[in-house]
């Protein structure tokens, strides 16, 4: 209990009079919206995995009203209530909890007319996106003020900053950059990191040099291209979804890349490395780890096993 | 005896069960208003959250203008009057023109396979929906999104580019504009899928539209759509004596006083009207065009001025059954619940009234 | 049924499309109640006369008047109230049945409104029983002989009330028996006072069942009276150029 805390970051919540202090307040969205918020708020919604770990986090759990159907960390976060699935917002479900601030996701991933149908419909809604980490820091912060717990937010993005500024120093103290390959899934294309994305970010924190699809509004990568640029390793990030190192070698055409020769396919559990939330100081540790095996970095926890076949 | 013979004492078995409802159409249109009305209200009442029935009653007759004492959370009011009762008189009106505009282009095309996309207006209205989704503008027009606007645009501009590229208007020209209509829906189609394949993270957006859906009903957009689906319906219904007069032929409409020329211009132009202000307020929904008037012709006959009300009728509260199942299914596209309640239907039907009543 | 038939004043009739000439200076006068037949070779222009005549094709020469009134100058709901054309085959894209046909032939007396009347539906009734088909009542369109279809499209031209009955090539895929129930029909309906104007390719049918001929090779009008005259051997080795004994002898 004591060792998820820490890695968390959560503090003990400030007073409530000091919070409520505040309000009403105004914010600036990650697409230029401002967004009035009235009062402290008690109902909160979070159309996003990240978002709901973000609020646990900052220790406002109890304020949570609703979630998604993805969501799955901390625990608790499975038994709220869900509003939002694949097909989009469940606009009943959001009215009938009667929230007093909605934080949504942006780049389409909260379909926008329901953003705007919110809106009409009175409720303050926030879109977060993260392009990168340093924006993954400042959404944190964003959430922090808005929900009213600003010391908090700013405190785990300190210790988050220092942690990620941590892991990067011993990657780079490795002396090398490999080629890295991060799959994001095979079939029926290869999907690869488009450049300038989180993911290379994440990547070349992690001491790895990015193979990219090369082009921001491509998601996939050719074969040929992929045996060209040669990966040195293969991060597996669609472990989680059944893919291990064997099925790789297995591929035909695969075996000349010398990550898939040299045995230097690992498979990584791709929640911590993509979700833009708190615990991406942990997935950072995990992504340097598939690159430089010889990473220790001992304050964090080991990582799961993966692909361990009996 | 020959398998005519056996034909048609099996068909004459057959006339008998529907014979009623043959001769007496307005059981079938009461029967059918009844059956809207039920629909209406449990779409109202029925939804993903739980509003108890009293209240909704309440909450609508308050609307009404019935003086009735606030009794109810205001969350339920709103989902009630902003949420589900545009949605339901969405899906009536949308069910409604897409019927109509079904039996009216089965009439002009003699062809029962006929459904209300098939001069292009689906990938027409797709394609303007898509670029709708695609363009990083977030104007509104009369409170209505660009991509509703865009689609709408869409489909009138292909069935326009069909009967212009068709040389609209002379006399054999209806298999001829059919045939065009293939063409450029396959035109159309090859954008749309070109602009799928740029649309990166803004592909299920564009997915769902075409999947067809009132997830975005709202007031605005129902308050604009409904005088164009319904007004345009009353004047096809006012030229249901042509829409009979074409069923031989065009000579024969000819020489039963049937101006066949202009007919088929205002009719193709009322239907392709109702049937692009349909789509560009839920999408592209199929089968209810195409099923809705076959169904009604099985058991009335192919008399346009019976065939279009019935038709409009159950198709709108097709419709809005086929909506609530979406709901309560998990919000589903409604496009997947129409084609899973209307295929088997349609083909049980088929089987059973084969020897009788052929398409 | 007394109604008075049509009568047809067709004067210089001409048609050319192109260069080609369709139909050359006919003049054709067709008596209130009269029954007769257009015969010829293909391509002689019977079918373009009767097209010119419902309303179809414009003729480029010539006038056309119904019981005087120039045709150019009649709306068409009119034109379809005097005169009803016969199609030669049913086309259905949905199955009607017998009576709902015969019904169609209402439409140009309907109200676009309010639909059929009571007096439309007697007029079918009247028209199914003179016809004969009252056994068919309730039978699928689609599902009929070639014989009975036909008659059905009779009823319905009965129907819809023209006083001039229109018929190309009424009997073309009739066996004998209905050849000659439809024929017999028309000679019933011409006794109602009906003018009847038939195009038949079969001569010896024609003659028989038709008191007045008329004639037409490669747009022209060669001959019109009695069968006897204008089917004379020399007529039909000129104008069909065959060997006249193919023709069996004419009642």
């Amino acid at each position: 209990m004591v060792a998820t805390s820490l890695l968390l970051g959560a503090l003990p919540a400030s007073t409530l009079a000091q919070e409520q202090l505040s309000y009403p307040l105004t914010v600036i969205d990650d697409e230029g919206t401002e967004v009035a918020i009235e009062a402290f708020p008690e109902r909160i919604i979070s159309l996003s995995p990240a978002n709901t770990e973000t609020v646990f986090a900052l220790g406002a759990g109890d304020r949570l009203v609703g979630g998604t159907d993805f969501d799955d960390f901390p625990p608790e976060a499975s038994g709220l209530a869900d509003v939002a699935t694949y097909t989009g917002v469940i606009m009943e479900q959001v009215v009938a909890l009667e929230p007093d601030l909605v934080l949504a996701a942006g780049n389409f991933f909260t379909p926008p007319e329901d953003v705007a149908r919110m809106r009409e419909l009175g409720f303050p809604v926030v879109v977060l996106y993260a392009p990168d980490v340093e924006s993954v820091l400042a959404d944190i912060e964003l959430i922090g003020t808005a929900i009213g717990a600003p010391a908090e937010a700013a405190a785990m993005t300190a210790e988050m900053a220092t942690r990620l500024a941590a892991i990067a120093e011993m990657a780079a103290a490795t002396g090398t950059a490999p080629r890295t390959f991060y799959e994001l899934g095979a079939e029926p294309e290869i999907y690869a990191p488009a450049p300038d994305s989180f993911l290379t970010d994440m990547i070349e924190r992690a001491g790895g040099d990015p193979i990219t699809t090369g082009d921001p509004a491509l998601w996939s990568i050719p074969l040929e291209e992929l045996l060209v640029a040669d990966p040195e390793v293969i991060v597996l990030g669609d472990a989680n979804y059944g893919t291990c190192p064997d099925d790789v070698a297995a591929r035909p055409g695969w075996e000349g890349m010398t990550a898939v020769s040299e045995g230097h396919v690992r498979p990584v559990d791709d929640v911590p490395v993509t979700r833009p939330g708190p615990r991406l100081a942990q997935g950072l540790a995990s992504l340097a780890r598939a690159i430089h095996p010889e990473l220790e970095l001992a304050d964090f926890p080991a990582d799961p096993a993966m692909c361990e076949a009996a | 005896m020959t398998t005519q013979d056996l034909a048609r004492e099996r068909a004459q078995v057959h006339h008998h069960s529907f014979e009623a409802l043959r001769q007496r159409p307005v059981v079938l249109g009461l029967l059918g208003l009844a059956v809207l009305v039920t629909a209406v209200v449990a779409g109202v009442a029925m939804g993903t959250v739980a509003v108890p029935v009293a209240d909704t009653v309440a909450i609508l007759a308050q609307r009404l203008g019935l003086d009735v004492p606030a009794t109810w959370a205001a969350s339920s009011e709103t989902i009630v009057v902003t949420l589900r009762l545009p949605r339901v008189l969405t899906a009536l009106i949308v069910g409604l023109g897409l019927s109509v505009a079904g039996v009216t282009f089965q009439g002009l095309l003699r062809n029962p396979l006929a459904d209300p996309y098939v001069l292009g207006t689906a990938s027409g209205a797709a394609l303007g929906a898509a670029i709708g989704v695609l363009l990083p503008i977030q104007i509104a027009w009369l409170g209505l999104g660009l991509t509703n606007v865009l689609a709408f645009v869409g489909a009138l501009a292909a069935i326009a580019i069909v009967y212009r590229v068709a040389g609209g208007g002379g006399r054999s020209t209806m298999t001829s504009i059919l045939l065009t209509g293939y063409a450029v829906g396959s035109m159309l189609a090859a954008g749309l899928s070109l602009a799928m394949y740029l649309s990166g993270a803004q592909l299920r957006q564009i997915f769902f539209y075409l999947l067809g859906s009132l997830n975005g009903a709202d007031w605005q957009s129902l308050l604009i759509g409904l005088p164009i689906i319904a007004g345009g319906s009353l004047l096809i219904l006012a030229r249901a004596r042509s829409i009979n007069g074409l069923l031989l032929g065009d000579d024969t409409a000819l020489h039963l006083g049937v101006d066949v020329r202009r007919e088929r211009a205002f009719l193709l132009a009322l239907a392709s009207l109702v049937t692009a202000a349909a789509v560009a307020l839920a999408g592209l929904i199929g089968f209810v065009g195409l099923v809705v008037p076959h169904i009604v012709r099985l058991v009335v006959g192919p008399n346009a001025r019976v065939v279009l009300p019935l038709s409009a009728i159950w198709g709108g509260a097709f419709l809005v059954v086929a909506d609530l199942g979406a709901r309560l299914a998990g919000e589903l596209p409604v496009g997947i619940i129409t084609v899973v309640i209307g295929a088997p239907v349609f083909v049980l039907l088929l089987r059973r009234y084969r020897a009788g009543y052929q398409l | 049924m007394n109604a008075r038939g049509l009568r047809v004043d067709i004067e210089g009739l001409g048609l050319r499309y192109g260069q080609a000439d369709v139909l050359v200076d006919i003049d054709l006068h067709i008596e209130a109640g009269e029954r007769l037949c257009l015969v010829g070779p293909n391509g002689a222009g019977k079918s373009s006369i009767l097209r010119c005549l419902t309303g179809l094709t414009e003729p480029t020469a010539g006038t056309i008047a119904l019981d005087g009134e120039l045709l150019a100058g009649i709306d068409r709901s009119a034109v379809a109230q005097a005169i009803s054309v016969v199609p030669s085959q049913v086309d259905l894209p949905f199955s009607m049945r017998v009576e709902e046909v015969v019904r169609l032939g209402r439409i140009p007396h309907e109200n676009p409104f309010t639909g059929a009347t009571a007096e439309d539906h007697a007029a079918v009734d009247i028209a199914i029983a003179r016809v004969g088909i009252d056994k068919l009542r309730g039978r699928d369109v689609r599902q009929l002989s070639m014989g009975e279809r036909q008659l059905v499209l009779v009823a319905m031209a009965v129907a819809q009330g023209g006083r001039l009955i229109v018929l190309d090539e009424p009997t073309v895929h009739l066996d004998l028996r209905h050849q000659v129930e439809v024929l017999e029909l028309l000679g019933r309906l011409s006794d109602d006072g009906l003018t009847v104007l038939a195009v038949l390719h079969d001569l010896p049918l024609a003659a028989h069942f038709f008191p007045r001929l008329v004639l037409l090779d490669e747009g022209r009008l060669v001959a019109d009276g009695a069968p006897s005259s204008v089917l004379s051997p020399e007529r039909i080795s000129e104008v069909y150029e065959v060997d006249p004994r193919f023709v069996p002898a004419l009642a």
